[in-house]
């Protein structure tokens, strides 16, 4: 399934879960990574560089694989 | 969730473009002048490669503090026609930023005299930053980005665009879900329209970046409020004081600095000086001195405590915790500037900053296709 990674549950397209999942996780990263820089140098540093840079590197992931031409199908009822 | 109603989604829709439009202009020169900001000081270190670089985690040893009485008696022979306004606590130890006074009357005085505290010895004078006129290109930049190079209003003015930006990734987060019921996460439909592939790309990019952009964008709508922040403050410990400023008379040439400092550190320990106002200057009273003292953790080095100092008397006046708008503004500093997690948090930073304007750009481009080739309902819009 090429969408698998971010849509589990694309068996109930519409529900909350569906829509909200993937902005939520990249919020809580985001926020993660904002607060854990303040806490202390050391592994908090290590954290907060990751969980920032997750958010750009999905961004990357989509675009990159838009611009590919791997096109999806076009969305149920269109 | 229920399902949003469509007159709802009309409204929600208008904020979030009229929201957007107004602050966009505002918000990409914001991005723009930011994006080199973020290396401010790898680039000043870059431009001015004998500066003194501010070694960031330098801790002053208390057996190298230099006499600050004499530092600053150093400081008044040197200036003799001008007052002693500030010290700053370089991250240099030993190193000190005298802020003085300057004479309307004469052009081209710096108002900053750098001491080497150790071997007592002025080693150079600066401009401030602020004083675009004077600085680098760096400088020009950063009073673009805070004020447009005009003043407080437009300080201001640019906080309340920076508030408009937070109403309009509100209502852009309000109006994700309905374009997102039946479309998986991350979905840029590049097959069909170039308008539709722009708007998933818009969707896809601001919800990625939202909570960056609320912060940076929040923080930077407080940052522009710093002299009215501090100004409620002094309000507040004036009131507190307001008997002994009955009878308060200004201190001319205060004395015992050092005293002060020691007090105010004896006072709250495992803290350093940030900087002391001087008596009568902006960030104190008429007679006493204000130490600002920081705390040495990467957190707690954000939060300044200020004691009060009778610059006669020496007496301590307990001016308590910090109000929380103080803090508020202290701890949203670091947060707007992503200057507290190494090189690598910057570079984040700025790529965060490159995709808000990438949300930005788009955004525009949605607006303008859109008025191009109006939808189908909409009539009476006959040229």
């Amino acid at each position: 399934m090429r969408n698998e990674l971010f849509s589990r549950r694309r068996e109930r397209p519409g529900g909350f879960w569906f829509i909200w999942r993937m902005p939520l996780a990249l919020a809580l990263a985001t926020v993660l990574g904002l607060f854990a820089a303040l806490l202390d140098a050391g592994p908090w540093r290590a954290l907060a560089w990751a969980a920032l840079a997750l958010p750009l590197a999905v961004v990357v992931h989509c675009a990159v694989r838009a611009l590919c031409g791997e096109r999806p199908l076009p969305p149920p009822g269109a | 969730m229920s399902v949003m109603s469509a007159r709802a989604l009309a409204r929600w829709r208008w904020v979030h473009e009229w929201s957007s439009l107004v602050c966009t202009v505002f918000l990409l020169m914001l991005c723009l002048t930011g994006l080199p900001l973020i290396f401010h000081d790898e680039i000043d270190g870059w431009l001015q490669p004998d500066a003194p670089v501010a070694a960031a985690g330098m801790q002053h040893s208390a057996a190298s503090a230099p006499d600050m009485d004499a530092v600053i008696e150093l400081v008044r022979q040197a200036y003799p026609g001008r007052s002693v306004q500030f010290v700053v606590w370089l991250d240099e130890p030993g190193r000190f930023r005298v802020g003085l006074s300057r004479n309307a009357q004469q052009q081209g005085q710096k108002p900053f005299a750098l001491v080497d505290g150790v071997n007592r010895r002025i080693v150079g004078e600066a401009w401030s930053e602020k004083d675009w006129r004077n600085g680098g290109a760096m400088s020009v930049l950063l009073m673009l980005h805070t004020n447009l190079l005009m003043g407080q209003g437009a300080q201001l003015f640019l906080g309340a665009m920076g508030v408009l930006f937070v109403v309009s990734l509100v209502s852009g987060t309000v109006i994700y879900a309905p374009f997102m019921r039946r479309l998986a996460f991350g979905t840029v439909r590049t097959g069909q329209s170039r308008r539709l592939a722009w708007l998933d790309l818009h969707n896809l990019l601001g919800i990625a970046g939202l909570l960056w952009m609320l912060v940076v964008g929040l923080s930077g709508a407080i940052n522009t409020l710093d002299a009215t922040i501090f100004g409620a403050w002094q309000k507040s410990v004036a009131q507190q004081l307001k008997l002994e400023f009955a009878a308060a008379r200004p201190v001319p040439r205060p004395q015992g600095l050092h005293k002060a400092v020691d007090e105010a550190l004896a006072l709250l320990p495992h803290r350093q000086v940030s900087f002391v106002a001087f008596p009568g200057s902006m960030f104190a009273t008429p007679r006493h001195y204000a130490v600002y003292l920081k705390g040495d953790s990467t957190l707690t080095s954000r939060l300044l405590h200020p004691v009060l100092v009778d610059s006669e008397s020496g007496a301590l006046v307990d001016v308590g915790d910090p109000p929380w708008f103080l803090w508020a503004l202290e701890v949203s500093r670091p947060l707007h500037f992503g200057d507290y997690g190494g090189l690598p948090l910057k570079i984040l930073w700025a790529g965060f900053d490159l995709l808000a304007i990438a949300v930005l750009g788009s955004g525009v481009y949605l607006w303008v296709a859109r008025r191009r080739r109006p939808p189908a309902r909409a009539c009476g819009h006959a040229k």
